[in-house]
């Protein structure tokens, strides 16, 4: 079975290993990595909503401390794939998962995972800033409360800590106490990611995080995604390839919910392995 | 010409009929705006007519008794002497009841439908709860007088008389007879008339709560319930407000049910298991009664008060709605 | 992990606080309606249907009072529903730009949740005082006082649901205003509007309060709208609050029926609603 092909391809550190997906008995080919640890690793993983199939049979790895990008035309399923990641589907009943997706070698599709605990490990940034209605301080707290009994100062601290990671400090120091909404587009988005941090999870999802933001906000939010890359294991989905080539390691293209190709992001954006790919990222399709 | 020709041959109508028909469709498009406006004007004439009417009618009321008919707790139709404490006190206490027990409960249904419920219970349950506010007031009058007061006044009455009637100072609110009838029992049946109403709203502006708000509130690994308590419900205060507001408006004016099982007495008490009387019991007990001209117009005066309270509330309830439909415009 | 266990313990014990509170709430529902179906429908009878209010102490039924509360609400719906309509139509067609519909959609939603039993103080001021007498006129206009906001409300916000490229595809075509809003707008809207009025009917069926000075009452068989005339709510206070087990018996029956009725008014009007929807 393919699982036996991917155990013995373990050995082989960072190599290059086109390998043939049990699926893919059609045309959606898939180039795995595999990683001596992959953080994540996924496994043959089908997804619907309702009756509709999004994802069909899709196996990778995601490395740790790497930053790993999903690119794909709209509707490929590349956000679909990242909200399985920290099961935020759950939210809808008619949506529903197949396969395995192990953190750390745990399957957190399992039934018995615990939802709030596997939040708490893989934080999530959304399209839209999402501040919570309430004060900057509160917004970083609120996440902090739910996990630690923390003290009026070692609060502060790790508020104060989360915002400088964030690169937000300097530009609220001083109205920490505003309600969140009042701030820019950009700044909203970076109190998310302050928000996401605080916790100290160890992966951090971003979906489309810049979409919605003007360049230079933009240009901010990937400086981050790069320095926080140090500390966490990252996946970030978008739809703009210039930004995947700049911020990521790893990418994968994705296309009608199937994983087309997926290797470093250097080889993948010049020297792609398949004339899907290429076609895509020279812009013939969309 | 060509042209010409093929007008006359094809077009039924006349250069002259067109004009004609356009004329009378004019007369008509003011005829119909016309109709529409003086509708639109007949509503509001309504509200000024209410409120001249009744300051008309309360007018020697008011004379006689100036200021003193807000504070004095006098009703005494034989010496003609009116005061509308009374019915101000237990219309305040009863809403206040109703307030009490319905917004909790009206909190937890909304709760239930949006966050918790099945899919295919959500309209059902929605429905159901709905159906309780287009029961006729009688009916609920007659429910509460019948049925709830004798099992209230023989199982619940006594033994909150006995557990929570030694209390310092609470114990006050929960003495005396165990008749049933009394102000917490119209608070009570207030309460379950206008659950309906807080609860539509709550559920109405908890389902505008953007999707993405959540999802990064439950992606932190937040609960349901921290998610509802910490971000929807701030989100949403203000419409929350309003329709509580919305169904303090409906407690103050509600009169048959309240009629049925209040008592009807003009007295202040302290306790909430004595009879009382509100405005509108007083009202619906007395108008048809009144032939003296103060003693009426006394009645009209209590109205007058009524109307205003309301209409405070209302109009307060509105504007915050209307805040929060302003803010969701912006939003999206 | 404390601090864990507490959270999820809250959630679990808020979650099921409110489920209870929702089998609160609907337990009031399932009380009443078994409370009117075990006292009221033993006494429904033909007679109910055919014979008039009954004196004390023989039998009788409620055939006056249905007839009566028939003509009125009929009569106030009458009244109210078109003028509902129109101000409806002026709030979302004709004043979209103007200063006054806000005013008027304002004091629409006061009318619409104001006391009724104020309703019954004006209309007995304005109708009852001047004509002298208690009558089924003064009893219908209170009514079309409560009928109209609700048919107002309604009205705007179906209309609203009206997309605006169906009026500018009738405008295009040259036709006058007033024949867009008729014969596009309405026909669009057709469902709601009826709906928004059947609503109006249940809403009045069980007015009590604006009755009681108004209509009053009328022991005998009468169809004259310029006298007292009997009507259901009134008797059933009238009865419920007697002495007679006759009377009683009467008024839990009329009680059933009158619950039903508007039971049945707003369930058709939201099934009315719902069908039309895919459609749209």
């Amino acid at each position: 079975m393919n699982r036996d092909s991917i155990d013995m391809l373990n050995d082989s550190t960072f190599v290059e290993n086109a390998m043939v997906n049990e699926h893919d008995s059609s045309a959606h080919t898939a180039t795995v990595r595999n990683f001596q640890s992959p953080k994540l690793r996924v496994e043959n993983l089908d997804f619907h909503y309702g009756k509709f199939q999004a994802l069909h049979g899709i196996s990778m790895d995601i490395p740790e401390k790497k930053v790993t990008a999903f690119i794909g035309p709209s509707g490929c399923g590349k956000s679909t794939l990242l909200r399985i990641f920290n099961r935020i589907y759950e939210l809808y009943p008619d949506q529903r998962s197949s396969g395995r997706v192990l953190l750390d070698g745990d399957n957190i599709l399992s039934r018995d995972q615990d939802l709030n605990r596997l939040r708490a490990k893989v934080g999530m940034v959304f399209q839209k800033p999402t501040p919570f209605p309430m004060s900057v301080y509160d917004n970083i707290a609120f996440g902090l409360r739910l996990y630690e009994r923390l003290s009026r100062t070692r609060m502060n601290d790790r508020v104060e800590w989360a915002l400088k990671k964030a690169a937000l400090w300097d530009e609220v120091k001083d109205k920490l106490h505003q309600i969140g909404t009042q701030l820019s587009g950009g700044q909203q988005q970076r109190l998310c990611i302050a928000r996401g941090i605080a916790v100290k999870p160890e992966v951090l999802l971003f979906d489309e995080p810049a979409s919605e933001l003007d360049p230079i906000s933009t240009l901010k939010i990937e400086e981050l995604v790069s320095e926080l890359k140090d500390d966490y294991t990252i996946v970030i989905v978008t739809h703009n390839m210039q930004q995947a080539a700049r911020v990521s390691d790893y990418t994968a293209l994705m296309y009608l919910g199937k994983l087309v190709e997926y290797s470093d992001t250097n080889t993948l954006f010049t020297n792609p392995g398949k004339k899907q790919t290429e076609d895509y990222i020279t812009g013939r399709y969309g | 010409m060509k042209l010409t020709g093929e007008l006359d041959l094809n077009s039924p109508v006349s250069s002259h009929s067109v004009a004609l028909n356009l004329r009378k469709g004019e007369r008509l498009d003011v005829l119909f705006r016309g109709s529409a406006l003086f509708s639109a004007l007949l509503v509001f004439v309504i509200i000024v007519a209410i409120v001249v009417s009744l300051v008309i009618g309360a007018w020697p009321a008011l004379q006689k008794f100036g200021f003193g008919f807000l504070t004095s707790s006098q009703w005494n139709p034989v010496t003609q002497q009116f005061g509308a404490l009374v019915a101000i006190f237990g219309t305040l206490v009863t809403s206040a009841i109703a307030l009490l027990i319905a917004i909790p409960v009206s909190f937890g249904i909304a709760l239930f439908i949006t966050q918790l419920a099945p899919t295919w219970l959500k309209h059902p349950v929605g429905v159901a709860v709905e159906l309780l506010a287009a029961i006729p007031s009688i009916i609920y009058g007659m429910w509460g007088l019948f049925v709830f007061v004798p099992l209230f006044a023989d199982y619940a009455q006594p033994w909150i008389t006995d557990h929570l009637g030694d209390w310092p100072v609470l114990g006050m609110l929960f003495q005396g007879p165990p008749m049933g009838i009394g102000m917490f029992t119209a608070g009570l049946i207030l309460a379950i008339m206008i659950l309906p109403f807080i609860a539509a709203i709550m559920r109405d502006v908890f389902e505008v709560v953007p999707v993405t708000l959540k999802e990064s509130a439950y992606a932190l690994g937040a609960t349901t319930w921290e998610v509802t308590w910490h971000i929807v419900l701030p989100y949403t205060r203000v419409g929350v407000a309003g329709g509580i507001m919305l169904g303090l408006g409906r407690a103050l004016g509600e009169t048959m049910a309240v009629t049925f099982v209040i008592g009807n007495a003009h007295k202040i008490s302290g306790s909430l298991f004595m009879p009382g009387s509100t405005i509108s019991s007083t009202l619906a007990n007395e108008f048809t009664e009144a032939v003296e001209k103060l003693y009426s117009s006394s009645l009209i005066a209590l109205g007058l008060i009524l109307f205003l309270i309301t209409f405070v509330i209302l109009a307060l309830a509105k504007l915050m709605l209307m805040h929060l439909a302003a803010r969701e415009g912006t939003r999206s | 992990m404390n601090l864990y266990r507490r959270r999820l313990f809250i959630n679990y014990f808020n979650l099921t606080v409110s489920t209870l509170m929702t089998v609160f709430g609907l337990f009031w529902l399932v009380w009443l309606l078994w409370t009117l179906l075990s006292n009221g429908l033993q006494w429904i009878s033909l007679d109910v249907f055919t014979q008039i209010t009954p004196p004390p102490g023989s039998t009788g039924g409620l055939a006056n009072a249905i007839v009566g509360s028939l003509l009125m609400t009929a009569m106030g719906v009458a009244m109210g529903a078109p003028i509902g309509v129109l101000a409806g139509t002026y709030l979302n067609e004709f004043g979209r730009a103007s200063f006054f519909a806000p005013v008027v959609r304002f004091v629409n939603d006061i009318l619409l949740s104001a006391p009724s039993i104020i309703i019954g103080i004006f209309i007995y001021e304005v109708m009852v005082v001047s004509m002298g007498h208690f009558s089924g006129w003064a009893g219908a206009a209170a009514l079309a006082l409560i009928v109209i906001p609700v048919v107002v409300r309604t009205t705007e916000d179906m209309l609203r649901m009206v997309p605006n490229s169906l009026r500018e595809a009738a405008a295009a075509l040259g036709a006058p205003q007033w024949k867009i809003v008729t014969h596009i707008v309405y026909r669009a809207a057709k469902t709601g509007i009826i709906t928004g009025i059947m609503l109006g009917v249940a809403r009045v069926s069980g007015e009590t309060a604006p009755l009681l000075f108004t209509a009053l009452n009328n022991q005998f068989w009468s169809l004259s709208l310029d006298q007292p005339i009997a009507n259901l709510p009134v008797v059933i206070f009238q009865f419920a609050m007697s002495p007679y087990d006759d009377w009683q018996h009467l008024a839990w029956a009329g009680a059933l029926l009158i619950t039903f009725s508007i039971l049945c008014l707003n369930i058709l009007a939201r099934v009315f609603l719902r069908t039309r929807k895919p459609g749209h």
